[in-house]
């Protein structure tokens, strides 16, 4: 079990080793310039991409090898752009908004396990502290909408405010299964807990598979999760904040340049982050299946064991995250009172049926997964 | 605690407190709220400093995620409420007064009683538990000896869920 610490603790820790904000300025460098920043721009070269693969067109193509440096020569248009107020924004308002969407998004990563021990802080609260941060998003594009005094933005921003705060209820609905199933909070414990450790001799340990097929509530939860998780990035098909067709472009309207930028970053580092949580609760974070990394036939050193998790983790976030932009070129946007209808109809009560079985199922089984259940009843 | 976690906290405390002068005095409605969320996140931050995580993330969760959101809603919403002065304290200012210090001064009373001897060795003594993560804590607790008491609010949360979807239903 890895060693469970409260902020203060961790702060305490960070201190021990240094000026503490040295700590906090390197940290904040590195989630930007080595995680948010590279994703979030290799994210938009991914995207047209695969929007071209599934049109039948080439995309990008001209800068670098397949284009691939196309996101270089975005950013450098958009730091050359423009920075535009419209006439009668509210400044104040204008210039904050990206910067709560930007810093909602990547305080997330403090939290995220990218492998055995590699969190900045493995918080006790780590589930619950993304769900927390992950909020400041929906203030953010609320404030700027109604900072850049445009009807269409207003409009894109109340959709977005209103659908964030729905959707966060059959989320954390969709996270409650794995708590339960864990009792633990921790994320790292919680992947830990993933293992594949029904051998004999680790009996002790009582480890089971991931999360996805302990139980058929933790399946059905996965989705709802994934689901859950679109509606709250805006993604499609639940895009309608900034429906094209109807909101010109939505609660970014008015936003240009830069400014435009931290926008679309913050929304693709959300989808990172969701896509992170998702395999983090439910598809065994950095645990491989049929094997465990960790006692392989000769013990690996722990700098390649270190290595071997953050891909493994990094693969499976990136598959969550290719499905996220697959959908978008596959399903058509929903109508606002769908929105409605399949959260509130559809998603929660599915969700609290999901928690209610999930208890159930860990009273009935005393803890065991569907596949403990198996080896149990083949003898194996 | 070491000098830095000292200025972290310092910090939180200063945000906390001049969010809500602003919020307090601010003649714009809408600026009010935005120093709201200031002075929300500030006292989760100082959550964090008494080891109290969980609190703190409800404290975001509930309170940024969702009352911000709520009153953001209200004030844009309301006809006129944004370009309005509300400048009209003169006429209503013994009432808030009167409340607001009574407060203050039952708090200072409070923080005054305190015995310092007492204090210092408790906290010598609870230095550990202090900064220990306490949410299996919360959760044993909500779940042994408080269990009525939870129960009675999950199943009025669960009926205000309901009642969100009945009201919301289409007529």
């Amino acid at each position: 079990m890895i060693e469970s610490a409260s902020f203060a603790q961790t702060m305490q820790g960070w201190a021990g080793m240094g000026p503490l904000w040295l700590w906090a300025a390197a940290s904040a460098l590195i989630i930007l310039f080595l995680l948010a920043l590279p994703f979030g721009g290799l994210a938009t070269y991914v995207e047209r991409k695969i929007a071209a693969d599934i049109q039948d067109r080439i995309g990008p193509n001209r800068v670098g090898p397949l284009g691939i440096l196309q996101f270089a020569a975005d950013a450098v248009k958009m730091l050359a752009k423009e920075d535009f107020t419209p006439t009668g924004a509210d400044r104040f308002l204008f210039n904050l908004a990206p910067v709560l969407v930007v810093v909602g998004a990547c305080a997330a990563f403090a939290c995220l396990p990218f492998g055995k021990g590699i969190v900045s802080a493995d918080l006790n609260i780590g589930v619950f502290y993304i769900l927390a941060v992950t909020t400041l998003v929906a203030p953010g594009l609320l404030l700027g909408s109604w900072g850049s005094q445009n009807k269409w933005s207003l409009l894109g921003g109340l959709r977005a405010a209103a659908q964030i705060v729905s959707y966060e209820i059959p989320v954390s609905l969709s996270i409650l299964p794995v708590v339960i199933i864990s009792g633990t909070m921790q994320m790292g414990s919680i992947v830990e807990q993933q293992g594949w450790n029904t051998a004999v001799e680790h009996a002790a340990t009582n480890y089971h598979f991931w999360n996805v097929i302990h139980n058929p509530f933790t399946l059905c939860a996965t989705f709802l999760l994934f689901v859950g998780g679109l509606a709250e990035t805006n993604r499609i098909p639940f895009d309608l904040p900034e429906a094209e067709s109807e909101l010109v472009s939505g609660f970014n309207t008015e936003f240009s340049g830069m400014r435009f930028g931290l926008y679309a970053l913050g929304e693709f580092v959300d989808v990172f982050v969701m896509s992170a949580m998702l395999t983090a609760l439910y598809l065994g974070g950095w645990q491989l299946p049929f094997f465990n990394v960790d006692q392989w036939v000769v013990p690996l050193p722990s700098a390649v064991l270190a290595i071997v998790h953050m891909t493994v983790f990094m693969v499976k976030t990136l598959m969550v995250v290719f499905v996220v932009m697959w959908l978008r070129w596959t399903l058509p946007r929903l109508r606002v009172d769908q929105l409605m209808s399949l959260c509130w109809k559809g998603m929660v009560p599915l969700a609290l049926i999901n928690v209610t079985g999930t208890a159930l199922w860990m009273w009935l089984f005393k803890g065991q997964s569907m596949m403990q259940l198996l080896a149990k009843a083949f003898g194996g | 605690m070491t000098t830095g976690m000292k200025l972290v906290l310092f910090a939180a405390e200063i945000l906390t407190l001049a969010a809500a002068l602003i919020a307090t005095f601010h003649p714009n409605v809408l600026y009010g709220a935005i120093a709201l969320l200031g002075t929300f996140v500030g006292v989760a931050a100082m959550y964090l400093f008494a080891g109290a995580d969980f609190l703190a993330g409800a404290q975001i969760i509930v309170y940024v995620g969702g009352v911000t959101i709520l009153i953001l809603f209200a004030i844009m919403l309301t006809q006129w409420l944004y370009q309005m002065k509300l400048r009209d304290i003169g006429t209503k200012l013994l009432v808030p007064v009167l409340i607001g210090g009574g407060l203050f001064t039952l708090l200072v009373k409070a923080l005054l009683d305190i015995n310092p001897q007492f204090a210092a060795e408790n906290i010598e003594k609870s230095q550990k538990f202090l900064h220990a993560p306490k949410t299996p804590l919360i959760g044993e607790a909500l779940l042994n000896s408080y269990l009525l008491p939870f129960e009675a609010v999950t199943i009025l949360l669960l009926g205000a869920l309901v009642g969100a979807v009945w009201i919301a239903r289409p007529r």
